[in-house]
Formats: structure tokens, sequence, C-alpha cells
């Protein structure tokens, strides 16, 4: 009789006791999914830095689980995740500084994608979406330079890993193919946050007074910039305005260099060599003609897409009667060799151009 | 059976009170903080003296100074991990610098003024403090110890706390991130 009264009240006790534990689990699940993350994510000391940085920043609407997805989104691997987090918490274990992976970059661009479609798209469109295996297998390239550990700087800079266990052979011989090109091949190398942080401090969100012109937006603060560069070594974004400016040389002549903080950011890649030779390496800035100029004048910032940039600052025909963008610079034709980047007035104007041009000037003076 | 049905009801109540305790006791949440500080392992307190320590050590002139570089961000999240060794040097000098100062000047030392700070610390670092506070040597050890990890805070890289937007950097005309290509061939 006891025995049976103790197996009944056992079968009872046991789902009622695995409903509580469910019950318990979804309930706290469900609050740490829908509270501020003031009261959830920031509890924990270890991710205040950056739940606070978010709350400063344009994205601060966005619950952290709409980027980061929640402690189940990617199964084991984030149950894991989460758990040690709490493990090293327990143990006082320093994990101030917490590093996404690769996965988790290229995670967090699946929702980038969600909202800024446009932006997406010129990407995709552009040459900065090239994937791992357009970059590191590339036949005339990897024949002409030996890669080495610094391409990743600029390449696949959330990579972990480094440049031998991620291509092979590493001689100038070839054949090259990436050692898990399964896995890597499609990958993008220079994601969203290479060069926009989502935590990165944005603009306050509220409208001008307009009774108040300070407060109106041309007299406000513009020497910031939420854009930012990913430094692979230092394993930190740098704001764009925390980044140096570039001096630029043509033998020793210093080139005048846009102020332009966003261009910043690209000579980061786009970089001239050690002695800051203009046009040596991958440098790209404009002298000539068009010195001064920021890449962004003619350059999308997403597609980097240049077509129809010339008619931007250039009449249809210009004052010298020629038409810009039939004029024989890279801009018309890939081959001409009279690049955009450093074309100057005698690239283009011969003698007899020229001589068109004064008579052209003789006769506006005499008719003003 | 009435009577096993009764005991379940009971046992129902007892388990689900239970489970709603459980609850209560999740949503509390086992993860908050529970000091008050804003530091990792300062007080507010100690916190407010290191920053007047760090600023009097690298002051403020047409650039940033240690205080705003960020340099005791850097010497508070250093002592919770490579230099948690200091943590007791830290606690105890820190202790001791107020308390001389409120023996001495009866204010605590960032209180007092630009120039007092000044010729305190040149004490320390003469090893001429005088009181029960300060072992022999203690004073010039801790001014050795704090002057080191405000250099380190503010020259070197901001990951590690300090030399917040790269201040010292830009004081030093040192580009950083270092622009440079790679060696590109004429495509």
């Amino acid at each position: 009789m006891i025995k049976n009264k103790l197996l009944k009240t056992a079968l009872l006790a046991i789902p009622i006791f695995i409903g509580v534990c469910l019950l318990s689990f979804g309930t706290f699940y469900s609050y740490w999914n829908t509270a501020s993350a003031d009261k959830t994510c920031a509890s924990c000391h270890e991710i205040q830095k950056s739940v606070h940085s978010q709350s400063m920043s344009t994205h601060r609407d966005l619950k952290c689980k709409e980027c980061h997805g929640t402690a189940l989104s990617n199964g084991f691997h984030s149950l894991e995740e989460k758990g040690m987090m709490v493990v090293n918490h327990v143990l006082k274990i320093k994990t101030e500084d917490i590093h996404m992976n690769e996965e988790q970059v290229l995670g967090v661009m699946d929702n980038c994608k969600r909202c800024h479609t446009s932006e997406f798209a010129k990407w995709t469109s552009g040459g900065h979406s090239a994937d791992y295996k357009a970059i590191f297998t590339n036949k005339k390239h990897n024949s002409t330079e030996q890669m080495n550990f610094d391409c990743l700087r600029c390449h696949g800079m959330f990579n972990n890993g480094t440049v031998e266990e991620l291509v092979e052979p590493l001689n100038r011989k070839g054949p090259w193919h990436l050692k898990d090109d399964k896995e890597m091949a499609a990958r993008p190398t220079i994601p969203c946050l290479a060069c926009h942080q989502v935590h990165q401090d944005g603009l306050t969100k509220k409208n001008p007074d307009y009774s108040n012109p300070k407060s109106i937006f041309y007299h406000k603060d513009s020497s910031k910039s939420n854009l930012t560069f990913y430094d692979r070594h230092e394993k930190m974004n740098f704001s764009v305005s925390d980044l140096p400016k570039l001096t630029l040389w043509e033998g020793k002549r210093a080139v005048k260099v846009s102020d332009d903080l966003l261009m910043r950011n690209c000579v980061q890649c786009h970089a001239p060599n050690a002695t800051h030779q203009a046009g040596t390496s991958d440098d790209r800035t404009p002298r000539g003609v068009h010195k001064g100029l920021s890449c962004m004048a003619c350059h999308d910032t997403h597609s980097n897409d240049a077509r129809n940039s010339c008619i931007k600052c250039h009449p249809a025909i210009s004052n010298c009667k020629l038409d810009v963008i039939k004029m024989n610079t890279t801009y018309a034709d890939a081959k001409s060799p009279n690049n955009i980047h450093f074309v100057s007035c005698t690239d283009c104007h011969d003698g007899k151009q020229q001589q068109k041009l004064n008579l052209s000037n003789k006769i506006i003076k005499l008719y003003r | 059976m009435e009577n096993s049905k009764k005991i379940s009801r009971r046992k129902f109540l007892s388990l689900s009170l239970l489970g709603v305790g459980g609850v209560a006791l999740i949503s509390l949440n086992p993860f908050s903080k529970s000091t008050s500080s804003n530091w990792r392992f300062f007080t507010n307190d100690e916190g407010v003296l290191v920053d007047a320590l760090a600023e009097q050590i690298i002051p403020t002139d047409e650039s940033m100074g240690a205080r705003d570089a960020g340099a005791t961000n850097f010497i508070d999240k250093q002592l919770m991990g490579p230099y948690i060794r200091y943590q007791e040097t830290y606690r105890k000098g820190l202790k001791a610098i107020q308390e001389t100062c409120k023996t001495n000047f009866k204010k605590s030392f960032e209180a007092l003024e630009w120039e007092e700070q000044t010729k305190f610390l040149q004490s320390m670092e003469a090893g001429k403090i005088e009181g029960s506070n300060w072992e022999k040597g203690f004073d010039k050890e801790f001014f050795e110890l704090i002057r080191s990890h405000t250099m380190q805070s503010f020259y070197g890289s901001p990951r590690h706390g300090g030399n917040k937007n790269n201040v010292s950097y830009k004081m030093m005309r040192l580009d950083y991130p270092v622009i440079i290509g790679q060696n590109r061939y004429k495509v």
C-alpha cells in the first residue's frame, strides 16, 4: 500500500517537475529575449562595454539578438559558447575583450542585409565582395608576388588563422588551392564589419530646433564619422577620425591629399609603399588635375562604381570644348595611358587643342 | 482512490510553488553585479584618486592628459588581468596616500591644489613620505609602479584600455595603424 502511494506520488511528481523545469526555462528564456539589454545582457559585466556602446549607436533601437541571435540560434555551438561564458565568469577568468570569429562576423552580416538591402546589393556588385577563392588563388597575382601573412590585413581580416593555414602552396609557381575549399571558397574577404562597426557612435535621434540655427546640421561638428577600419593586428575597429591622414610625396614634392575622413579608410589598404611615394604599391590617391579630391568624389562607397562620376563636377562639354567623358582617359577606355587617378592637363591637351583654347579665351575676353 | 487524489493536489500545489519560486529566483538574474562601483577593481573613490595621480604624471597641455586618455581604466582593467599581482599594492598604496593627505592637509589628495599634489608626489618619488602607512621605501616603490602603469596606459595600444582615441599617437604624430602598401606590381 505504502509502496503504491510512493509510486503514484513519484509518477505524478516527475512529470510535474519536468513541466515546471520547462516552464521555468521557457519563462526565463522569454524574459531574456524580450527584456531590455540593461536588464539582461548588460548584467553580465563581460559585455557591459558592448551593450553601452550599442546604446549610443545608430542601431540603439535594435535588440542584441537581432544581430547576434539568441543562445539557441546556432544550436550546440551557441550553447557551448554561452555556457563557457558562465564557466569563465564563475572561475573569474578574464573575458572582457570578446571578439567575434569570422563565422559570427558573417552571421552578423546576414543580419545587416535584412535592412541594408540596397547597400548590400551595391557591395555585391563591387570589387570589395571578392571571395577567398578569387583573392587567394589568383594566378596573375600569386605568380607575380609572394603571398605572406600581411595579405590577411586587407583580405580576410577576421580570419583567425594564418595564410599558411589558408592556401597552398605558398610559392609563386602554383597551382594554388584553398586548404578548406568547401568552407572558405565563397566566403567574402571584406565583410561589412571591415569598415562598419555596428556599435559605433551614431547621431542623436532628435529633430533640429529650427528656431536655434546652431542645432541645424550644417553648424554641427562634421569631424566625426561612424565609419571605422578593422585592424586585424589590434583586433579592434579604429574610427576614421582616429586614423592618420596620408602624407604623400612625388619625389621630394608633397602631394595635396583630401581632408575627407572617409578616404582615411581607403588608404589603409590602397596604400603607397613605406616611403609614401605616390603611385607605388596600391596607391590611387588622386594627383594631377584631380589632386586633393577624395576617393568618394568619384567612387560609390559600397559598389566602388565610378561611372557617371565625371559629370558630378564637369559640365558635359568642358570649358575647353572637350567632352570629359569621351576624353582619352581610363574613364573612357581602361587601356588608355592617361589614368584618371593622375591624369594631367598635358595628357589630353595637345598643342592644337591648346591653340583652340587660347583662341576661345581671347574671344571670351573680347566679349566681356 | 479519493485519498490519493487529495495527496496529489497538495503535492501539485507544493511543487507548483517550488516551480514559481524557481522562476522568480532565476528572474532575479544570478549574474547581476552586487557592487556599486563603476570600476572593475577600484572603488569609486579610488578611481577619482587614480585619475588625479595619473593626471599629475601626464598632465593635459595642448594634448589630452592621462586622465582623459583613460589611464584609470587601463590600470583597473589590467589589475583584473595580467597585473592581478599588484591589487594589494594598489589598495594599500592608495589608502596610504589618502590617509597621509588627510593627516597632513585635512583634505583628500584630489582636493589639494595642483602644486601641493606635485610636491606630494615629488616627496613620494624621493622616498621622503613619513608615517605608519609607509614602510621603508614603499612610497618610492608605489610611485614608480603608478608612474610606470600610467606611461603604459598613455603610450600603449588602445586595445588595453588606455590611449583613448589614439591620443598619444596623435601627439607624437605617429601614423597608426601604419599606412603601408603591398609590393604591388604594375597591372
